[in-house]
């Protein structure tokens, strides 16, 4: 079909507004958007073929490096692969500290996605005000883990440090803290006219066009599918999970069901904390030989490991699918299609919350 | 708009808000004591058991070196990636980072070295380099021959009919001299890492 375009409207990999490094370049008549295509490979590290060969303790640092804001699912996922082939089994304590981690981990990389969505529509003051809030989350990962950002957590069979009771405490009154001031937070954002008018009925992504495009995470639950891979996760369904969703598919509800989520990950690490069971943290286990794949639920989506390790548990070779790419196509093939201004093509873009270091490795 | 103002006044008139606004300090920039850094010396002796090395899984971050009668790790910052697994190998108690060893010392966690060898015999051209290469060999045989021909039994690995042969693996310190020395990459250490826990009664929360 032949298209009249008025300009072709490159944006990016460098641009102030445009925090992520791809190009986008739409087709634009007036100022409408009819059309956009995607260019990526701007970073590649090429991560996986340098995990090839080595020890699960030097593959763990490798994947937490994959993406530096949602670090900690990355190393779940791998120690999950790794136990899935060996056979281990982890002690219930160290379980539920997992999830702990977890959810904080979800938390921050929540709160830094609405901080991002909020700047790029010029709502600077939430978004600090997300800023500080995460910073807290962060401090929280920090006691926890010992570490803010990389937490290398998780070992095949359980975890790295065991939680004190004053730590738990600690956390427990952290979580209170933070709830308030999540309810502030979520309050502003859905009551600004000024925010709904720029996210309301913007970024249209229908649930049929999100099925067709695989989008996946919260891009999806924002557009009424219920799927989350948590479900699956036995951990999850002991503490009795049920996925958050949206049926408005616009750029609001995708912000609003991050918040949600963020408010659900508050409740789960405070029912981890009243549920946690005693006993060891470490159960053993030594990785073998074996195929595997296996796949969590990181904040932006299903991310899958494919594993095959050789007799010593030494990686052979790997595969690592990342939810992101599937929510750029959706992005830019679904989501920017229809949208009146250039300036709400950069914040769709963000409120599906592409990150590139994953999708690149 | 009305109902933003009513908003903003309702927002800006909280005591926290005032009490904020008034008194507006920033919480100084303080490593909290909990925060894995970079590993220090306890001031416990080094009793050579290269654990720390074995483990490390930054290239080239940490290295056991003579100093005067003794051995200390050195950590090389530039390299070093803060994970603990150095202070978590170690046996001895020689590093502490963060509150590792004390969390260590409360539950009675520990990682469990092994190592394996693993010759990949299409890459291998029997040069026996590994086998001259290997410190524990040299403890075993001082008479080692050229090209890895040894007489001696007890050595790890020797070269047996133009191949190189494993003969005794529970002795590999999993020092990876033979990784190095090997020009086609044929022998690999597999060094297996187990992470254990034996609680002593009355510890834990």
């Amino acid at each position: 079909m032949k298209r009249t375009v008025d300009v072709n409207i490159p944006l990016g990999p460098i641009h102030p507004c445009f925090k992520e490094p791809v190009r986008l370049k739409c087709e634009a008549k007036g100022e409408r958007i009819i059309g956009a295509e995607l260019e990526l490979g701007y970073m590649k590290k090429g991560i996986e073929r340098i995990m090839k060969g080595r020890p699960w303790q030097e593959v763990m640092f490798l994947a937490e490096r994959v993406c530096g804001i949602c670090s900690v699912i990355h190393n779940m996922v791998f120690i999950e692969a790794m136990e899935q082939i060996s056979g281990i089994s982890v002690p219930p304590r160290a379980a539920y500290l997992r999830v702990i981690a977890n959810e904080l981990d979800r938390m921050q990389s929540h709160l830094i996605a609405n901080f991002s969505y909020c700047y790029t529509i010029e709502h600077e003051t939430l978004g600090m005000y997300l800023l500080d809030l995460r910073e807290q989350v962060m401090d929280e990962l920090e006691r926890l883990t010992g570490a803010r950002v990389t937490c290398a957590y998780m070992i095949p069979g359980g975890v790295r440090c065991d939680i004190s009771r004053e730590d738990a405490e600690h956390l427990l009154s952290a979580v209170d803290r933070m709830e308030q001031d999540l309810r502030r937070y979520a309050g502003m954002f859905s009551d600004g006219p000024m925010i709904a008018l720029r996210s309301r009925g913007i970024g249209i992504l229908t649930q049929e066009a999100a099925q067709r495009a695989h989008a996946v995470g919260p891009t999806a639950r924002a557009s009424g599918i219920a799927l989350d891979c948590r479900l699956n996760h036995p951990t999850y369904r002991k503490l009795g999970f049920v996925p958050v969703s949206r049926p408005d598919c616009d750029n609001f509800a995708r912000i609003m069901v991050r918040f949600d989520e963020v408010a659900q990950s508050i409740s789960i690490i405070r029912k981890c904390l009243q549920d946690l069971p005693t006993g060891i943290i470490r159960g053993g286990g030594v990785c073998k030989e074996g195929e595997t794949r296996y796949s969590g639920e990181a904040p932006r989506g299903e991310l899958t490991y494919f594993i095959r390790s050789d007799e010593y548990g030494r990686i052979a070779d790997i595969q690592i699918q990342t939810p992101s790419i599937m929510n750029i196509e959706a992005c830019c093939h679904e989501m920017i299609i229809g949208v009146d201004s250039v300036a709400d093509v950069t914040s769709t873009f963000i409120s599906a919350d592409p990150c590139v270091a994953c999708t690149e490795r | 708009m009305g109902q933003s103002l009513i908003w903003y006044l309702k927002e800006f008139s909280r005591l926290e808000w005032i009490h904020k606004f008034l008194f507006a300090k920033t919480a100084p920039l303080v490593t909290p004591s909990y925060s894995r850094g970079f590993p220090e010396p306890t001031g416990k002796a080094c009793q050579h058991a290269l654990f720390c090395m074995m483990a490390c899984p930054a290239p080239g971050a940490i290295e056991v070196v003579h100093a005067g009668d003794g051995w200390i790790p050195r950590i090389h910052k530039g390299h070093c990636i803060r994970c603990g697994l150095c202070v978590e190998a170690c046996p001895n108690g020689v590093l502490k980072s963060g509150r590792i060893l004390e969390t260590m010392e409360r539950d009675g966690t520990s990682l469990l070295f092994s190592f394996r060898i693993s010759i990949d015999p299409d890459l291998c051209t029997g040069c026996g380099n590994c086998a001259t290469a290997c410190p524990v060999n040299k403890q075993i045989d001082a008479q080692l021959g050229a090209g890895g021909h040894f007489s001696n039994d007890e050595v790890i690995m020797r070269v047996l009919d133009g191949d190189v042969r494993v003969l005794h693996e529970e002795k590999c310190t999993g020092c990876k001299t033979c990784e190095t020395s090997c020009p086609t990459r044929a022998i690999q250490i597999a060094r297996i890492l187990e992470g254990i826990q034996q609680p002593s009664q009355g510890s834990g929360p």
